[in-house]
């Protein structure tokens, strides 16, 4: 038998619960934009369960800026890394796709270190702005 | 003053029990202040956009209205009724979640039915209802997205309560609790180590007495 307290055990495992809640929302596997634009109704399924729908008006701004075989190179949701304790976000690349849109949407020249790109929070605002649905943050306890 | 947390025995093994414990929530309270943090931007900025629709939305019922009362001005009330009639058609609109650091909001879309022609006579009718139609119409996608906004507005402001009790909880009563237990331990096992040493002291001398 344990010899944990019950309120320890109830901590314990409320903070494990919260952490795992933070995360619960990520795609089970990301989409390209083209395979997006063809679908009805273009959405993802989340590892929760849940259904994350991508609106046509972002996808067709995301067509704006990208040539056709770029399109199907783009993963979305585009993720975005939040790091605990840390002021500025990572936004993850697989590909030089997602270094080209966020340039586009930023307007200036941006670096991909480690399959990372780095952006501060009023950079972070602008993205979002423009990609509501076609982004998505993923919370990272790494230090 | 924080309250200690009562240990079932005061043991090495439920110290590196509790400075487990300690590492965990510091970890997750930094994960959850970064989250409330990103909750809070996003409410600002659907705050900001909220405002800007709804400015949009009285702008453009301001100026349909007018449009619409020169249009009735100009054909007549029955006139524009039967045009009316004529013109009615359903309303599709997508409705799905989009999800914010783990908060689902909804996410609506009005599909627009690719109509060239709005139903109603082109030739009895004037340009006026044209214009009154086209305002209507962008009006429709003014409250749709409103509607999205408010709605997102409220569940993030929940959610950042809910959090926001969270961080403070962590902050100010289990963290400093665990911290304060880990010092009282440490200081028993220090007085438990002098204890130790003045009891040797102790059998030193007496055997050296013998």
């Amino acid at each position: 038998m344990s010899d944990e307290l019950p309120y320890d055990r109830i901590l314990r495992e409320y903070l494990t619960g919260e952490l795992r809640v933070l995360n619960a929302h990520l795609p089970g596997k990301q989409k390209s934009l083209a395979d997006l634009w063809d679908e009805e109704y273009p959405h993802i399924l989340c590892n929760d369960g849940s259904v994350h729908l991508f609106k046509r008006k972002e996808l067709r701004y995301l067509t704006s800026l990208i040539n056709s075989n770029e399109q199907k190179a783009l993963a979305l949701p585009i993720l975005i890394e939040v790091n605990a304790g840390r002021t500025e976000m990572a936004v993850l690349c697989t590909g030089d796709v997602e270094k080209k849109v966020i340039q586009k949407i930023l307007d200036m020249p941006l670096d991909v270190r480690e399959g990372r790109i780095t952006l501060y929070r009023p950079q972070l605002a602008l993205v979002r702005k423009q990609l509501k649905t076609t982004t998505q943050y993923i919370f990272s306890a790494q230090p | 003053m924080s309250q200690l947390i009562k240990v079932t025995r005061p043991t090495k093994i439920e110290l590196i029990k509790l400075r487990r414990r300690l590492a965990l929530a510091s970890r997750i309270q930094k994960l959850i202040k970064d989250r409330v943090s990103i909750l809070v931007m996003e409410f600002l900025q659907i705050a900001g956009q909220t405002v800007e629709v709804k400015r949009g939305l009285l702008d453009d019922f301001s100026a349909m209205y007018k449009s619409l009362s020169l249009a009735a001005g100009y054909h007549g009330y029955i006139a524009l009724e039967k045009e009316f009639t004529a013109s009615e058609g359903g309303l599709e609109i997508t409705a799905g979640l989009r999800n914010i650091g783990g908060v689902k909001i909804p996410a609506f879309e009005l599909r627009k039915a690719q109509q060239a022609l709005r139903g109603y006579s082109l030739t009895d009718t004037s340009s006026w209802l044209d214009r009154t139609a086209e305002l209507s119409e962008k009006c429709l996608e003014a409250i749709v997205e409103l509607a999205e906004l408010q709605r997102s507005m409220a569940q993030l402001g929940m959610e950042i309560n809910r959090t926001k009790r969270i961080v403070n909880a962590l902050e100010h009563l289990i963290i400093p609790g665990l911290q304060a237990t880990i010092k009282y331990l440490n200081m028993k096992f220090e007085e438990r180590d002098r204890e130790e040493k003045s009891r040797l002291k102790r059998v030193k001398v007496l055997l050296e007495r013998k």
